[in-house]
């Protein structure tokens, strides 16, 4: 064999460390996703705790600026991002017949330059004290003069990383889905999850540079002494709020759109019939992604952008209601005379419409100018961004999680458990950020960390903390689902659903590392179901039996990303004061640093020089794993 | 079959058309030229300055075109893609950066 080399494999912790398969790949983004969605979710908890009454005393004014900054970051960046990036991972290739994503070397990379960013954004905690100027960082509250320990600092560095490996995941997923189609698959026969994770890729291709910048020019005025946001030295603070928001928008829109996919996956799985309007689907999540990109400043209506500017950006915003209600009328219209299956990935989609809808109606109140400026800096706000990330984003997560839970691991969550999961869920979830609304309407402002009794705040906190609670129990649910789960044996059908409908569903679960033997040649939308009503078994394949080609395993991303990681804690404790000379001695003089540097480029070096010519697994093989199954 | 796969299949039957080192070297010359007058432009000085700008900006534009389009293949079949996504990308940061300046700074 001319092109047969042979390949280290490796086992245990090691193949976790070295892997570069999508599907292992996707579940370290679930793993390292679902911790930090713990610690998120912890500090939620410890939030609501400390506003369960008037004048409590649980944690100081400083800790809940510290917890309310790091639940932010780290539920928006480091929770929902890595989950959703874990359900592309899984599923992507699969449902477009593809045998791993463009570059399984970069994939890796992405997971674990994001794994090591989020570490450092939480080592804070026992590093000086977490970022605090919340989650958006506006200058000058985020500037070295008014917050002087290094949390912002983690919060930059962090980021940049962080921000990093989901640059190079949606750089990833792009190449993937515009080269590796099945033969057939053209753009308008994509699965719809699949064009939604299309499109927030290319968003985040073209969002994640403004914040990239606006990071490295927050860096440089607190690190090296800059003076963009610097306003004794001629510099703008509202400059960042423009940066940061100009990708901050996008960025939600980059959060919900792969909801709508999954969205959009399950309701026509479990309502056996197709997606309704599959191409006006297509159309209102290409115009969310434009529309997104030109709203930014209705973040900013208080700053004083003037009636023109705050106008057109009111209508702007509006706008994007049009495209969103196409979705909701065509997820309605699906589910119309279906055979509905309440399943409970289906639950969590279909308790998805009306939770989405109520954030979305609040998201064209708070659209109007002159009403913002009512609503700004209170719990309206804080209630309209849960309605449509915890009640749109997180509800589409699990309904992915319920739904592709059999394709990733081979197993089917419990029902039962996850019917609890979903109502727990649901209904602390509307206990805690419904009554926000009316909180946010008697004035309750966000950010605060206490407030006096008898203000008519007293009971509705309360409720909203107990809410939380519920919401807790949901969450705890959950996992006791999945390790209740991993103790079954394996060994579900390729189509545990019964009603699948793409290509995913067309091989075994969990499939193997190869994906498809055979690339199967797709001949319409939803490929799966066309050959099942056409009375075909399994997809008809577009390629004879051959050996596959596969990308080697390799520790360099790993290295890479340590790298990174000890070039951004030297950069964050560069100019610092150690008591300890050594320690001056490494960090001042640049040492860290560029130790850093030569690890990361050191192994890109190494990378380039040496050649990766991965492996083959051969027919012969394949037929042996046949047998076997 | 769809068109962009027909596009793929052409460019691995036939590779990058090679149309030979000729037009190449016109087109090398010709940036040669594109910088030759946007470099003498500014040191002859004197000139009327808004004149200058303008100048240099339509000299940096054809030059990217000429750059993209012959050294970067994009006149080439099968780069709707990268045509699609600089275009769009371009299209977000012009629109960002007109919105600010007239909108929201003045």
């Amino acid at each position: 064999m001319a092109h047969a080399h042979s390949v280290k494999r490796h086992t245990g912790l090691m193949d976790w460390l070295t892997t570069v398969d999508h599907k292992k790949i996707a579940i370290l983004y679930l793993l390292a996703g679902g911790l930090f969605f713990g610690f998120g979710g912890v500090e939620a908890m410890l939030i609501r705790l400390q506003l369960i009454k008037p004048m409590n005393d649980l944690v100081s004014a400083q800790t809940f600026n510290e917890l309310i900054t790091m639940h932010g970051t780290t539920m928006i960046f480091l929770g929902v991002m890595p989950v959703i990036f874990a359900l592309m991972n899984a599923v992507i290739p699969l449902q477009i017949g593809a045998r791993d994503v463009a570059f399984p070397f970069v994939n890796a990379l992405g997971f674990w330059t994001f794994l090591f960013g989020g570490i450092l954004l939480n080592l804070s905690w026992i590093m000086g004290g977490a970022p605090d100027a919340g989650w958006t960082a506006y200058t000058p509250l985020s500037t070295s003069t008014y917050s002087t320990t290094h949390g912002v600092d983690f919060y930059t560095v962090g980021l940049q990383i962080a921000g990093l490996g989901t640059l190079i995941g949606g750089i990833n997923f792009l190449a993937t889905i515009i080269t590796m189609r099945a033969p057939g698959m053209s753009f308008m026969r994509m699965p719809m999850f699949t064009w939604t994770s299309f499109i927030t890729s290319a968003m985040i291709l073209f969002a994640f540079p403004a914040i990239t910048v606006g990071l490295v020019l927050l860096s440089f005025d607190r690190i090296l002494g800059a003076n963009f946001f610097e306003v004794s030295n001629g510099g703008n603070p509202v400059l960042w709020q423009h940066i940061f928001w100009i990708f901050g928008h996008p960025e939600v829109y980059i959060l919900i759109l792969p909801a709508f996919g999954v969205i959009s996956e399950v309701i026509p799985t479990f309502a056996r019939k197709r997606l309704f309007g599959y191409s006006s689907m297509v159309f209102a999540t290409i115009l969310i992604a434009f529309l997104g990109f030109m709203v930014w400043a209705h973040h900013m209506f208080t700053t004083g952008l003037g009636p023109i500017a705050n106008a057109l950006f009111s209508i702007a915003t509006m706008l994007i209601a049009v495209p969103t209600g196409i979705k909701i009328f065509n997820w309605l219209f699906t589910m119309w005379g279906g055979q509905i299956r309440f399943t409970s990935a289906n639950l969590f989609a279909i308790g998805f419409v009306p939770t989405f809808v109520m954030g979305g109606v609040t998201g064209v109140m708070l659209a109007s100018a002159p009403a913002d400026y009512q609503f700004h800096d209170t719990y309206f706000v804080v209630a309209h961004f849960h309605y449509v990330i915890v009640g749109g984003l997180v509800f589409g997560l699990f309904a992915g999680l319920h739904y592709w839970w059999p394709k990733m691991f081979g197993r089917v969550l419990n029902e039962t458990i996850g019917k609890w999961t979903f109502w727990f869920f649901a209904i602390g979830f509307h206990l805690t950020f419904f009554v926000q609304h009316f909180l946010g309407l008697m004035g309750m402002q966000r950010r605060i960390f206490t407030y006096l009794p008898n203000q008519d705040f007293d009971t509705l906190n309360l409720v909203s903390t107990v809410g939380a609670f519920l919401m807790a129990v949901g969450v705890l649910l959950f996992l006791f689902n999945c390790f209740v789960t991993a103790a079954k044996p394996k060994g579900v059908a390729n189509d545990p659903w019964e009603d699948g409908r793409t290509l995913e569903w067309a091989i075994p679960s969990p499939p193997p590392e190869y994906n498809f033997k055979q690339i199967p040649l797709v001949r319409g939308l939803d490929a799966y179901w066309k050959e099942k009503m056409a009375g075909n078994k399994e997809m008809t394949p577009a390629e004879p039996l051959g050996s596959i080609h596969m990308p080697s395993p390799t520790i360099l991303p790993f290295v890479m990303s340590v790298g990174i990681f000890i070039a951004g804690l030297g950069l964050m404790f560069s100019s610092e004061k150690f008591n300890n000379s050594f320690m001056s001695m490494i960090f001042n003089n640049w040492i860290v640093v560029i130790i850093g540097l030569v690890i990361t480029f050191g192994s890109m070096l190494l990378r380039s020089l040496f050649d990766d010519h991965g492996w083959h697994i051969e027919p012969e093989e394949l037929e042996e794993e046949g047998v076997k199954a | 079959m769809t068109t962009v796969e027909q596009h793929q299949d052409d460019t691995v039957k036939h590779g990058h058309r090679h149309e030979g080192p000729q037009k190449h070297v016109i087109v090398f010359i010709f940036s040669i030229i594109l910088t030759a007058i946007a470099f003498a432009s500014v040191m002859a000085g004197g000139v009327n300055v808004a004149f200058t700008v303008i100048l240099l900006v339509v000299m940096a534009v054809l030059q990217a075109l000429v750059q993209l389009g012959y050294w970067m293949h994009l006149k080439d079949k099968g780069h709707l893609m990268p045509i699609i996504f600089m275009c769009g990308g371009a299209f977000v940061a012009f629109t960002a950066i007109v919105t600010a300046l007239y909108w929201v700074w003045w």
